[in-house]
């Protein structure tokens, strides 16, 4: 065990280097890099209840959408009144001192990390009850409705949508907000992967996949899983609001459908990005992430116009042929790489047997 | 775990390499060419006007190019455009922008299509101060928040349909009227709805209907069956290219009677052609209009432009493409007015903009917005199966008297 975790140790720490390192590296493509960070929490959280919990949720684009406008209304209502801000869309403007920014972005996130939690368990108590598709189309829904809600609110813009506080001018270096989000992703994308790696080793995580192979059974052993349900859900809940508030400040601009209850692009994404690196595992999401993520930025505009009809290719050759994931298939392949003995005459009767 | 941990070392190496060789460098000036970048809809829901907005680009760079170019320093230069699709998303929209800024290396934009898209790209514009000539950003809100590197050469969208209330005042004798109106939730269309607000304050009008729309827009039954019942004395819809086409669609259909229609996008949904005689009296805000007296030498007059852009794209061109030309124009000038390609420099010439183009005259106010500009209103009015959008106020260029009321549906052949 004590071995294993040493070489843990040297790729974590290379991970954690090359992280650190990116920006500088590739300094021109710093928002693509924080996009990424962002996009690998959305799937390593989805994944707690979609592979794990087998729980397929499209709702977690509701605490994104949530953490987002929060942490922006916070950030510009601890210092100036907010009705104001975005009245009539955003005609006065008031300018956040460098101070006053950090302040209002750090609470708004605190903010936008806690309100979507205690959501999700309210929600969470009501609705996962529901199993299966019931689920899923309930979910469904609930980011739509939520969407459709913001568009309404004219505290946070309505329509015309909700221009966050900009970049402190003070600060001259025009690569500092780059910088700046780009650390706060990779932060959360820390704070995310420890934790969910936490759970990997848990007990909880084996509650999670108990429920998600016999929810019936499950209960039967005298497991309470609504209260589980509900916790995972809550956990998921936190990272997303998190990430959902960076990605306010980075954008700039929230729109209450197309940017922030985004069900149709960022909602499938995080699901299709789970799926493609392989849902059930804990590096499967970063993978199917990165790739994501490097398919759309590299191919999408060589394509122009055609992107989403290559979307929709990749999505059918990953169900079909990969329907366990990247991960899945390397799996299969290669179990004893994945630290499963096979019982080579085992193996050999079961063939006989087919 | 050994393997998998070198699995990862593969993985992230081929990433790194394929970043490296990404990064291979751009110029904003190239060779003998100007580099421009804009991301544009091309798919999504703006992806009609997004393509008039593209061709718009297409036809000046095109007119520019072959006409000489651009003259810096004694050297000729041709425009050249990069374009992403943003998708009619503004979270694509900022994030391709900040592409084009930084790994594309331009130096200067050109808008996208619609008021959020730009809300959400001026940011990023701003930051890295670039220039940006955008031709489709009319929502007020991009000029009021001090942005110094935007300059828009339309009226802010708040001024599309205010004249049209004006008229609707007069027509009632200078009593206020009975507006119902219904506007589709973004930003452009709050605006023009903020436009009627102040417009029927200041007539002592009242709004007995103040709809919203969604922003997938094909249906607003709900709102003309409440229209049916309150009869109001204009019916105001805006709402794209999609809102106009769903209002005149559903107008029909369910013959809603009343006396005056007022929308915005009428051309651009090509009204006239679509629906034909069902869409005649639809009283509609333009930014532009082919027959105006405004001339410049690249295109001639607005009736040339038209002329040669059904030649080339083979449809009228909607206001959407001619102000897209007419930002190319406004670069060119300054440009050619800079006599540099330092961003600052072209930036101040900008402000200094004072030129008559095929499209009107443009000068930019302290906001960016273009203030020598006035809106005008069309009717659609048909002759036989043929109609066409007649210009009836402002009267300085109105060739058609405007038509009140519409008649009623029975009464309609």
């Amino acid at each position: 065990m004590e071995k294993v975790k040493q070489k843990d140790l040297i790729l974590y720490s290379g991970l954690i280097i090359l992280g650190l390192a990116a920006p500088y590296l590739f300094s021109a493509f710093k928002v693509q890099l924080t996009y990424l960070c962002v996009l690998i929490v959305l799937a390593m959280t989805w994944n707690l209840q979609g592979g794990e919990m087998g729980y397929n949720t499209f709702g977690n684009i509701l605490f994104y959408g949530l953490g987002m406008y929060l942490t922006a209304s916070v950030q510009v209502g601890m210092f100036f009144p907010l009705a104001e801000w975005t009245e009539s869309g955003g005609e006065k403007t008031f300018v956040h001192t460098t101070a006053q920014y950090f302040q209002g972005i750090g609470v708004g996130l605190l903010v936008a990390a806690i309100i979507p939690t205690i959501i999700a368990g309210a929600i969470g108590y009501a609705i996962l009850g529901l199993r299966g598709h019931y689920f899923a189309i309930c979910t469904l829904g609930l980011g739509i409705a939520a969407g459709e809600i913001a568009g309404g609110i004219e505290i946070i813009g309505a329509g015309q949508g909700f221009t966050t506080p900009p970049f402190p001018a003070e600060i001259v270096d025009a690569e500092a907000r780059g910088k700046f989000f780009y650390f706060l992703s990779f932060v959360l994308l820390i704070g995310t992967f420890v934790f969910v790696k936490y759970i990997y080793g848990s007990r909880f995580r084996l509650i999670l996949n108990a429920i998600r192979d016999n929810e019936d059974k499950a209960e039967a052993m005298g497991i309470q899983t609504m209260k589980y349900k509900i916790v995972g859900w809550m956990c998921s809940a936190f990272f997303c609001g998190l990430a959902g508030g960076i990605m306010g400040g980075l954008i700039g601009y929230i729109d209450s459908t197309d940017v922030a209850f985004d069900g149709r692009e960022m909602g499938v994404f995080m699901v299709l990005m789970a799926i493609l690196g392989g849902k059930g595992t804990l590096w499967g999401p970063v993978i199917g992430a990165t790739l994501f993520h490097f398919f759309k930025e590299g191919l999408w505009t060589l394509i122009l116009g055609w992107q989403y009809v290559a979307l929709g290719v990749l999505i059918v050759v990953i169900v079909v042929y990969f329907p366990e994931g990247l991960m899945g298939w390397l799996r299969e392949k290669y179990p004893e790489r994945f630290g499963e003995v096979i019982d080579e005459k085992d193996r050999k009767a079961q063939v006989e047997l087919k | 775990m050994n393997k998998i941990a070198k699995l990862f070392v593969t993985f992230i190496s081929a990433i790194t390499l394929a970043l490296v060789s990404f990064t291979s460098s751009f110029a904003k000036v190239e060779g003998e060419y100007i580099v421009l970048g804009s991301a544009i809809s091309l798919t999504g829901k703006y992806s009609s006007n997004g393509v008039h907005t593209q061709n718009g680009y297409n036809m000046a760079v095109e007119r520019i190019n072959k006409m000489g170019g651009v003259e810096v320093q004694g050297k000729k230069y041709k425009f050249e455009i990069i374009y992403y699709d943003d998708e009619s998303n503004p979270k694509r929209a900022a994030q391709l922008a900040e592409r084009l800024i930084k790994q594309d290396g331009v130096h200067y934009m050109l808008g996208p299509y619609s008021s959020g898209l730009t809300k959400a790209i001026a940011p990023v514009t701003e930051k890295y101060k670039i220039p940006m000539v955008e031709a489709n950003g009319a929502s007020r809100s991009l000029f009021t928040k001090g942005y110094k590197y935007l300059f828009a050469v339309l009226s802010p969208a708040n001024q599309y349909l205010e004249v049209a209330i004006d008229l609707a005042v007069e027509k009632n004798g200078g009593k206020g009227v009975k507006i119902a109106q219904a506007f589709e939730q973004d930003a452009f269309s709050q605006d023009v709805r903020l436009g009627i607000l102040d417009a029927a304050k200041r007539t002592g009008s009242e709004i007995i209907i103040d709809d919203k729309l969604p922003k997938e827009l094909n249906d607003m039954a709900a709102t003309l069956a409440k229209v049916k019942a309150v009869k109001p004395d204009v019916l105001v819809v805006s709402g794209h290219t999609k809102g106009a086409l769903t209002a005149i669609r559903q107008i029909s259909e369910m013959k809603v009677d009343v006396p005056m229609l007022a929308m915005t996008h009428c051309d651009a949904a090509k009204l006239s052609k679509q629906h034909g005689k069902k869409s005649e009296f639809a009283l509609c805000a333009s930014q532009w209009h082919k027959n105006l007296s405004y001339k410049d030498k690249f295109f001639g007059s607005g009736k040339k432009y038209a002329k040669d852009f059904q030649k080339e794209f083979g449809y009228d061109p909607p206001y959407q493409s001619a102000e897209s030309s007419a930002a190319l124009l406004v670069f060119k000038d300054a440009f050619e007015r800079a006599n540099s390609f330092d961003r600052d420099a072209v930036r101040d010439a900008l402000v200094d903009t004072e030129m008559q183009t095929f499209y009107g005259n443009i000068k930019f106010g302290p906001g960016g917005q273009n203030v020598a500009k006035p809106m005008i209103l069309f009717q659609v009015r048909c002759k036989g199966d043929d109609c066409e959008n007649r210009v009836v106020a402002p009267t300085k260029w109105a060739s058609d008297k405007f038509y009140h009321p519409i008649p009623k549906w029975s009464e309609r052949s």
